[in-house]
């Protein structure tokens, strides 16, 4: 009896230990479907997708008078995403080269500029040399006199990792498509209702036959969850809830929902950090044509890259995208989705080899100073998953050559200076920023020589001091103000360059030349090309500090600046972008520009956000600058530049160059009407250089600049007009347009002006 | 001296509004002298010039002529035009107290001497500038190719503008100065772009620009000074912009927009006057 009991107790205990673990297992399972459930529905209804923001490099216009090597132009265009066609373009994105005729044909994209959606229409154009002679619309027969490319796609922001797609609905998608891409991934898609029993045990038997993982059982349902939620691994663990996913997803939403969030999710290949996501960007990155213009053979080949996108492509092997794309269009043929003719035409269709334009960022220190300006107005959400396009100033060609000019210039010193090469952190560094000084776009910015091992943007983080190139400022201030012993200064006004004492706050300051090499009586014209520190020191004396910090506020310095008298040689604190702004100025005639990186930005629904316009400012008189540029024009003609010339950069221009008393920094600010380049070089740790501005940073400077002219015209500075007398005989450039200054000072003082009335110098 | 504005009375046709605003300027034009231009100094030369100053002032000239039939204006016996040398300041205007000598000192001495007895009568308004603002007239043979660009994108720049296309317009005006960065005109439309979208001291800056690019071009320098009374007027500086009109007048009678914003502005402060 006792034993039955036990039994009994036994069996009970065994019962309710059951019943408490299917319970517990029944709840579980409840909530883990719930929560399953919950993410499908996040999912499908929520936001799906994040779409990177894109950049933009500007873009290139083309004119007639240009100067450009057709090479360059087909380059430019290769890197555009235009394919070399044999025959004459027929489709956009076609350009073909007819060297012997001297001209090449292109069938332009379509693009949205900011302001304009530009439909691609079949240009000609013709070269006589590396001059364009004629643009001819091709269509029309209308001659075209300028034409603008689209600019450069340099980089995408992002989260993790690049998604570039374009969504589009499901009646947007060529039946065809559709079509092929189910018969190649899921033919009985309509059928089942999430998992495919039938088509799992056809895979076990075809993979168990060629011991080999040949297919997938997996549904397209299955495929969209795998993608949506789970990694990629091929485990019980990850295929359960998948499987699960994919019931739920079929009972919530219709074959149709399903289907169009499959074709705009799916993984379709590589550009570089670019990942192509959906049938459309794969129709554009592969045929460069919308879906609605796939021929038969094309949509073949697009449902057959799903399986190994980027093993099958044609940008890897012609070759192997044509036997996949001939293996899914006789599953057409079998399924009868396509008749034989439009098979044996399909067949016929020949894939061209193309070679694969990476998006690859190749200015990344340009990209975080605009990154840094797109801040101050957009959130880090907002520019990676909106999908802004953001259209800079940025000239990739230049970019590149400063890069190159920067990287070489630096192991060139390095093995002529062996000392110079450094383990380590405290490696030798340059930083090269170019603007035009028109506008004021920023063209091109290194912020140091490898981007990957030290991402600190020299060009405007780095406060250095700039030395010798300060002495402009000095010798602009004496021009514009005169002395305050009532000397007026012109470039030949006569200058002591001897040893002397600047006594100040009860201490004293004595300049010394380089090399204490004095020459006595010299012109203020020789006194800047040879950057006399004595004489220099000087008229900064005469002219006094507070006027010489005025006037480099004024151009565009904004650090501020002490009050001392080494200023005067460049005691001070300044980053690169600073001194191109403010020499800008001078070349621009006088007018300072605001530094452009960000032009515009357009949302997804090519709205214009924001427009960032050309502002500038006359600072100084356009006579004055031009007087110091003719000035400094000298100091590579024949001052501490001049072996630019030797080095073959022939071009009228101005500059000068820069080493701080320590020799621990090392300039070169130089510029043509049309372009302004400033370098400098020297040690993050603020080791001893050991070179001057025209030994370090000249060659660099010359280099690139003879690159980046090449194809420009040759100009000068122009002499502007002459000064009108305003009513009160004031100059009508101290009007009242002119700015305060940073100083709070009339840019045209009335002293100053009334012994300037004097002198037709000013 | 400052010379005070005249309101004459509003009437219609445009034509009209061009006699009354020269017979304005006639009228103000004996405070406001032609400008004298100076060329600076190239740099090699270190001659000190200065403006010519007379040794002598010049004595008070009599009362004008009777013969001026119309209502006297109410400044107009204080301007002498013709005998801008001994030009005297009324007792009631303003009068700038340092530059007198040295503008009278500039002018032309082929007018009046201070001992005529007879004031001649005001010298007919000087004919309008013929029409020099076709852009694509400047492309002449043997211009460089960047300014025959550059002419072309501002001549776009400027129909755009005229279509009302602001921001398709400031675009290609951008291209035009970097493709010739002594493009005037690329600069003035600039300034009449940022004009229209509300920006005027932006607009004045670009000005300032396109004036100092302009090189005896009386046409164009009038529609800089023209603009220019426009921004001003917008920022509610009447003064600046009487003067800049006027200005542009001076240069060329024929200013339409000098001539039409003169009468408004006038028309604007005449209750104050009365």
């Amino acid at each position: 009896m006792g034993l039955i009991k036990s039994k009994l107790r036994i069996f009970s205990l065994s019962l309710v230990a059951l019943l408490v673990i299917t319970s517990s297992g029944l709840v579980f399972g409840a909530w883990y479907l719930k929560r399953l459930e919950n993410t499908v529905t996040e999912k499908f209804e929520g936001r799906k997708w994040a779409f990177p923001s894109k950049i933009y490099s500007d873009s290139y216009l083309l004119y007639v008078g240009v100067g450009i090597r057709l090479e360059d132009l087909a380059e430019k265009l290769r890197r555009l995403g235009y394919f070399e066609s044999l025959a004459e373009p027929r489709a956009k994105g076609e350009y073909r080269i007819a060297k012997s005729d001297n001209l090449i044909e292109i069938y332009l994209h379509d693009f949205d500029f900011p302001t304009e959606r530009f439909k691609g229409v079949p240009v000609r154009i013709s070269f006589q040399g590396t001059v364009v002679t004629r643009i001819e619309n091709v269509a029309t027969g209308k001659e075209m006199f300028s034409l603008e490319l689209d600019p450069e796609l340099m980089t995408g922001l992002y989260e993790r990792i690049w998604q570039e797609r374009k969504v589009v609905k499901l009646t947007e998608v060529p039946p065809l498509v559709v079509k092929a891409i189910l018969a190649v991934e899921d033919e009985r898609f309509y059928s089942h209702h999430g998992i495919d029993p039938i088509g799992i045990l056809r895979a076990l038997w075809v993979n168990l036959r060629s011991m080999s993982f040949q297919q997938g059982g997996s549904t397209l349902t299955q495929q969209l969850m795998k993608n949506f939620f789970l990694t990629d691994e091929r485990t019980i663990s990850r295929k359960i809830p998948e499987a699960v996913m994919a019931l739920i997803a079929e009972r919530k939403y219709s074959k149709e929902t399903i289907l169009e969030n499959y074709l705009n999710e799916i993984y379709l290949g590589q550009r570089g950090s670019q990942g192509i996501f959906g049938v459309w960007e794969a129709s554009q990155f592969y045929f460069s044509k919308p879906l609605a213009d796939l021929t038969v053979g094309e949509a073949a080949l697009l449902a057959g890259l799903i399986r190994a996108p980027n093993r099958v492509s044609p940008y890897r092997s012609a070759e192997a995208a044509t036997r996949r794309r001939n293996v899914v269009l006789g599953k057409l043929l079998d399924d009868r989705i396509i008749t034989r003719r439009q098979y044996d035409a399909a067949l016929r269709e020949k894939l061209p080899q193309r070679a694969l334009v990476k998006v690859t960022n190749d200015a990344p220190f340009y990209v975080d100073y605009l990154r840094r300006e797109l801040e101050e107005n957009y959130s880090n959400a907002e520019l990676t998953k909106e999908g802004l396009r953001i259209f800079s100033s940025l000239d990739l060609n230049m970019q590149r050559m400063a890069e190159r000019a920067l990287v070489e210039g630096l192991k060139k010193l390095e093995a002529a200076h062996p000392a110079l090469r450094r383990k380590g952190d405290d490696s030798l560094e340059g930083a090269i920023v170019v603007l035009r000084p028109q506008t004021g776009e920023i063209k091109a910015m290194v912020g140091g020589r490898n981007y990957s091992k030290s991402q600190f943007n020299r060009v405007f983080q780095a406060k250095r001091q700039p030395g010798s190139v300060f002495k402009p400022f000095v010798y602009l201030a004496a021009l514009m103000f005169g002395g305050q012993s009532g000397v007026r200064y012109t470039p030949e006004t006569i200058i002591n360059d001897s040893q002397f004492t600047w006594s100040y706050d009860g201490q004293d300051w004595q300049p010394s030349n380089y090399n204490n090499e004095y020459f006595g009586a010299v012109t203020l014209r020789r006194a800047l090309e040879n950057s006399l520190n004595s004489a220099t020191g000087r008229v900064a004396q005469d002219v006094g500090i507070r006027r010489v910090r005025e006037i480099a506020h004024r151009l565009g310095i904004q650090s501020p600046l002490p009050a001392v008298p080494s200023l005067a040689l460049g005691a001070a604190e300044v980053t690169p972008l600073e001194v191109a702004v403010a020499f800008s100025t001078l070349a621009n005639g006088g007018v300072r520009p605001r530094p452009l990186a960000v032009r515009n930005v357009v949302d997804q629904s090519m709205q214009l956000l924001e427009k960032r316009d050309v502002r500038s400012q006359q600072v100084i008189s356009p006579q004055l600058a031009y007087m110091m540029n003719e000035l400094l024009k000298g100091v590579l003609d024949r001052g501490t530049a001049a072996m630019a010339r030797r080095w073959g950069f022939t071009r009228p221009a101005a500059g000068k160059t820069g080493t701080t008393n320590d020799y621990k920094d090392a300039w070169f600010v130089g510029y043509t009407p049309d372009l302004l380049a400033v370098v400098w070089v020297g040690f993050d740790g603020q080791s001893k250089l050991g070179l001057s501005g025209a030994e370090a940073a000249l060659p660099i400077w010359t280099e690139f600049m003879k690159n980046a002219t090449a194809n420009m015209p040759v100009t000068d500075f122009v002499a502007p007009a002459p000064i009108p007398d305003t009513d009160d005989g004031v100059p009508s450039k101290c009007g009242p347009t002119l700015p305060d200054g940073g100083a709070g000072t009339n840019p045209c003082p009335p002293a100053a002006v009334q012994t300037r009335s004097t002198s037709d110098a000013l | 001296m400052r010379c005070k504005s005249v309101a004459p009375a509003m009437v219609p046709g445009r034509r009209l509004n061009y006699v009354l605003a020269t017979t304005i300027v006639l009228a103000l034009g004996a405070c406001e002298p032609p400008r004298v231009y100076r060329m600076p100094v190239p740099p090699s030369n270190n001659t000190i010039l200065g403006p010519r100053v007379p040794q002598t002032p010049a004595p008070i000239p009599p009362s004008p002529p009777a013969e001026v039939a119309r209502k006297p204006l109410p400044q107009e016996t204080k301007i002498r035009e013709q005998d801008l040398k001994s030009r005297a300041p009324s007792a009631n205007s303003p009068v700038r107290e340092t530059k007198e000598p040295t503008r009278q000192s500039s002018i032309n001495e082929n007018r009046a001497t201070p001992e005529s007895t007879v004031a001649p009568a005001p010298a007919p308004p000087p004919p309008p500038l013929p029409d020099d603002s076709s852009l694509l007239a400047k492309i002449t043979p043997g211009i460089s190719p960047q300014r025959a660009a550059s002419l072309r994108l501002t001549d776009e720049g400027s129909k755009l503008l005229d279509a009302g296309e602001l921001g398709k317009a400031l675009t290609r005006l951008e291209k035009t100065i970097v493709i010739d960065s002594s493009n005037a005109y690329g600069y003035f439309y600039l300034a009449k772009a940022q004009y229209r979208l509300g920006r005027y001291q932006q607009s004045l800056n670009f000005l300032d620009v396109a004036e100092s690019r302009l090189s005896g071009e009386p046409f164009w320098l009038a529609e800089v000074h023209a603009l220019r009374g426009e921004n001003y007027r917008a920022l509610g500086q009447g003064q600046k912009a009487e003067s800049s009109y006027l200005q542009a007048l001076r240069l060329n009678s024929g200013n339409h927009t000098a001539a039409d914003a003169l009468i408004r502005l006038q028309a604007e402060t005449q209750p104050v006057n009365k």
